[in-house]
């Protein structure tokens, strides 16, 4: 892709931002195309660092996260079971919610906090730099270079996120429920398998990976759209948080909506 | 005579104002050329265009027989690894060692771990870079870092080499020194050189044409012998080489 066409401004206008998107996306599937052939190397070591940074850097908050999740939603359930003696529908309801729709958001806003931001100020920086012409004279294709590293590390990580996500925050609801009202582990795991049919777990763990997708390219455009101009950096990071997240609502909404008809 | 550069009537328009205009010049097959005139006279402008990462307003850029203008971004990537480059602002990656920055043009060559080894320790012996591999770029003076992207350049033994700000953080001496050392691999390998500096004092004796530019245009170009004659006739040409002429 030649970004002089663009010379490094960045997209202007949604006609001008999905275009780029779209060849931003085309030539990072198009180089981990080449490395399957043998005939590009993938950078192991950025690859690790994105790891790191979308990953291990992220499992605390993440953690923490979850089991907040977890706490007040044991919570809402034993309020809900005081006034509703209907453990089979309301843990089925909440559960439900849960796992389709607050983890695959909420690890989405995370990892776009983390990685998506780590991303954007990346490519803004160097651009800044001039590291991006040292790049583009060495014959290398900076968006490949900066994204398809990322890119990978933020679909694997958004999908163990998920799961360890989920893990932690029925783990923790379930042995509040235990202690609080009584609900045995064995009732709770029953109805949690059967609140997760093969179309809402296929739907929950799809959901995070599109979002990943949309996070690092969000973060592209706002990073090589960053210019040279001083600020430019902080209005990536700042520009690729809210960008990621309103991205991340809408399209789960239309998901919603789209699946549903 | 195959060209390794060629400049036809290219202008460019910078922020409004005209930097270059109507810059024409040609560079044979492992010639040197050095382009020299006072900041602001278009010089890095002019290597930014040769390596493709400005488009001229007008005019024709070919390098190693390529148009520019034809080349879409993949035929520019494979341009690019046969120039080397050595820019002026600061274009090491900081977030990667001395020896990962020298080995990135080698990132898609079909060579084994030891090979781009042994291309690497060649060009950083040469270049006086020895035990300093693991070093972040940031942590090296700025003569160390230009002499990190001269070896970057020199790795794949590029058909043209475009040196930008060529006493840039080196005092003359050592500039010389390194000029002299490509000098000495040209039996070698023919290695083609556009570089740019305010004054052509770095050639020393270095067999080489000059250039001088002044304004966006081309002043002088020859021999650096007949350069004080006639800037001695040309209060332009004089006033852009500075006092010394």
């Amino acid at each position: 892709m030649d970004l002089r066409l663009l010379n490094f401004r960045g997209p202007r206008g949604w006609i001008e931002a999905l275009g780029l998107a779209a060849l931003a996306l085309a030539s990072c599937l198009a180089y981990y195309g080449r490395v399957l052939a043998g005939r590009a190397r993938f950078d192991l070591p950025a690859f690790a660092a994105a790891l790191q940074q979308s990953g291990l850097s992220i499992l605390p908050a993440i953690t923490l996260v979850m089991i907040a999740i977890g706490l007040i939603l044991g919570h809402q359930v034993e309020g809900i079971l005081t006034q509703f003696d209907l453990p089979v529908v309301v843990i089925l309801t909440v559960a439900f919610v849960i796992i389709i729709e607050v983890l695959p958001v909420l690890v989405g806003i995370l990892v776009a906090g983390r990685a998506g931001v780590a991303l954007a100020v990346r490519q803004a920086t160097l651009l800044a730099t001039g590291e991006m012409d040292g790049l583009l004279v060495c014959g290398i294709e900076p968006l490949p270079f900066t994204l398809a590293p990322v890119l990978l590390a933020m679909l694997l990580m958004s999908f163990a996120f998920l799961v360890w996500g989920t893990l932690v925050t029925f783990a923790v609801a379930g042995a509040w429920l235990w202690a609080s009202s009584g609900v045995a582990p064995a009732l709770f795991l029953e109805m949690l398998t059967s609140a997760l049919t093969p179309g809402a777990l296929v739907e929950a763990l799809v959901k995070p990976l599109l979002f990943a997708v949309l996070i690092a390219l969000i973060a592209t455009l706002n990073g090589i759209g960053a210019g040279r101009r001083p600020g430019g950096i902080a209005g990536a990071a700042t520009g690729t948080m809210i960008g990621a997240v309103t991205a991340i609502l809408v399209t789960d909404l239309l998901y919603i909506v789209l699946a549903r008809v | 005579m195959s060209l390794a550069l060629s400049l036809n009537g290219v202008f460019q328009h910078v922020a409004g104002r005209l930097a270059l205009q109507g810059l024409s010049l040609d560079l044979a097959a492992g010639d040197w050329l050095l382009v020299c005139g006072p900041n602001g006279a278009g010089k890095t402008l002019l290597s930014r265009l040769v390596l493709g990462l400005d488009r001229p307003s007008a005019g024709r850029v070919r390098v190693l027989g390529r148009d520019l203008a034809q080349l879409d971004g993949r035929g520019l990537e494979r341009l690019r690894r046969e120039v080397g480059a050595v820019i002026q602002r600061g274009s090491l990656l900081a977030d990667h060692s001395v020896l990962a920055n020298i080995l990135l043009p080698l990132r898609h060559e079909p060579m084994t771990r030891g090979e781009m080894a042994r291309a690497a320790r060649l060009v950083m012996t040469l270049l006086g870079l020895d035990g300093m591999e693991n070093h972040p770029p940031q942590a090296l003076s700025l003569g160390q870092q230009r002499r990190v992207e001269l070896a970057r350049a020199l790795i794949r033994r590029p058909r043209l080499l475009v040196w930008d700000g060529l006493s840039d953080g080196l005092d003359p001496t050592v500039a010389r020194e390194i000029l002299a050392v490509l000098d000495s691999l040209r039996d070698g390998q023919p290695m083609a050189l556009l570089a740019t500096d305010n004054t052509p004092d770095a050639l020393g004796g270095i067999p080489a044409r000059v250039a001088v530019m002044n304004r966006g245009r081309l002043l002088y170009e020859g021999p650096p012998e007949t350069l004080a004659a006639a800037s001695a006739q040309d209060l332009e040409l004089r006033t852009a080489l500075g006092a010394r002429f």
